[in-house]
């Protein structure tokens, strides 16, 4: 895969899919910066990219603490040419019953926080008249459960916000995709597979759920110069599970 | 450079005209028709050609309008409301820009080099 710039930014660094993109982002030469919200995360990053040290670097950010943004922001300096976007807080309440607190702090950190982040990143990028940004979403936005109505509204409106910045400023090189994965081995998605494997595979027309590494493998290709026509679009990949009735 | 030039030289850049046709007076956008993108990627030049930070509501005077509305409605002096709103525009050219509200879009040049120099110095 061919790649014009060089540092990527990944929000929400301290997933599994996120550390298995950096790893192959670091075998294509180019520099993943891995955000963290905890030492938890911190220290999951250090341990499972022992193996490459000084090719990547890892800061501090945690959705909702603006001071987070601000240090990050003042750290990693004005070069930055891909962002991915993995971040999203979860809330799994039926729309009826959710606490109106919670309703609140919830769009707060997982919209308008996420809002202010790519308006910052969309600058430095305007700086170089170049970058390109993947927003993971969900096949949630598109087809949530019930108890999903929070998270499915968040992810559709950052989707928006990604999508717009993609029309916007498309012309001055900056472009956007977002990918809506469906069940993964991985991370939250994990467990649930593990305990209900029989729904997914009657579910998901391949039969089965996506892998780590299929899913940063395709984040690679949506962020590499092949890719450069997908733009302030999403795409599904999720084995077809949101096609049918 | 001075503010005056660099700012000449990002504006023709952005729009693609001849720096000749920039001075002090002109309109951003009643003479120059710069849109909404020209002035996004104004802000970000200036952010990193000055390295100061850029509030493009302020530097583009865009509440101007309604801080004049709000002066209005709360029976405020209008010239008094804007000096304490815009802090890096002189009385003088506060009051022009009241006279001139009618033309359509007020915001020049030396607008531009009014916000940078009072972000330069910290204010």
């Amino acid at each position: 895969m061919k790649f014009t710039g060089n540092r990527a930014l990944i929000l929400g660094g301290s997933c599994d899919i996120a550390i298995t993109l950096a790893r192959r982002m670091i075998e294509e030469n180019l520099f993943p910066i891995l955000t963290y919200r905890n030492e938890k995360g911190r220290d999951y990053i250090l341990e499972n990219m022992e193996n490459s040290p000084k090719k990547f670097s890892s800061f501090y950010l945690e959705f909702g603490t603006r001071d987070s943004m601000n240090s990050l922001f003042s750290q990693i300096g004005d070069d930055i040419n891909y962002m991915v976007d993995f971040v999203h807080g979860n809330f799994e309440s039926l729309v009826a019953s959710a606490d109106a607190d919670r309703i609140y702090s919830y769009f707060a950190e997982n919209v308008s926080f996420r809002a202010e982040v790519v308006k910052r990143v969309a600058r430095i990028m305007l700086k170089n008249k170049r970058g390109r940004l993947v927003y993971i979403s969900s096949s949630a936005a598109a087809r949530p459960n019930h108890g999903q109505g929070f998270y499915a509204a968040a992810k559709l409106a950052s989707e928006a916000i990604y999508k717009n910045l993609g029309l916007e400023l498309g012309g001055q090189g900056i472009t956007t995709v977002t990918l809506r994965p469906g069940y993964i081995d991985s991370g939250r998605g994990k467990e649930f597979i593990q305990t209900h494997s029989k729904e997914v595979v009657d579910k998901v027309p391949i039969k089965r759920a996506l892998t780590k590494k299929e899913v940063a493998e395709a984040i690679l290709f949506y962020l590499s110069d092949s890719a450069a026509g997908f733009n302030a679009t999403e795409i599904s990949m999720d084995g077809g599970l949101t096609a049918g009735k | 450079m001075d503010i005056l030039e660099e700012i000449t030289k990002i504006l023709s850049d952005i729009l693609d005209i001849d720096d000749r046709n920039i001075s002090p007076e002109t309109y951003l956008i009643r003479e120059l028709g710069a849109e909404s993108i020209d002035l996004l990627e104004l802000a970000v030049a200036l952010n990193s050609r000055f390295k100061i930070d850029v509030n493009d509501d302020e530097i583009f005077l865009r509440k101007l309008r309604q801080y004049i509305t709000k002066a209005g409605q709360q029976n405020k002096d209008i010239l008094q409301y804007l000096a304490e709103k815009i802090p890096f525009l002189t009385r003088k050219r506060l009051e022009d820009i009241i006279t001139d509200l009618e033309g359509g879009p007020t915001l020049k040049v030396k607008d531009l080099m009014a916000y940078v120099e009072m972000q330069r110095n910290g204010n």
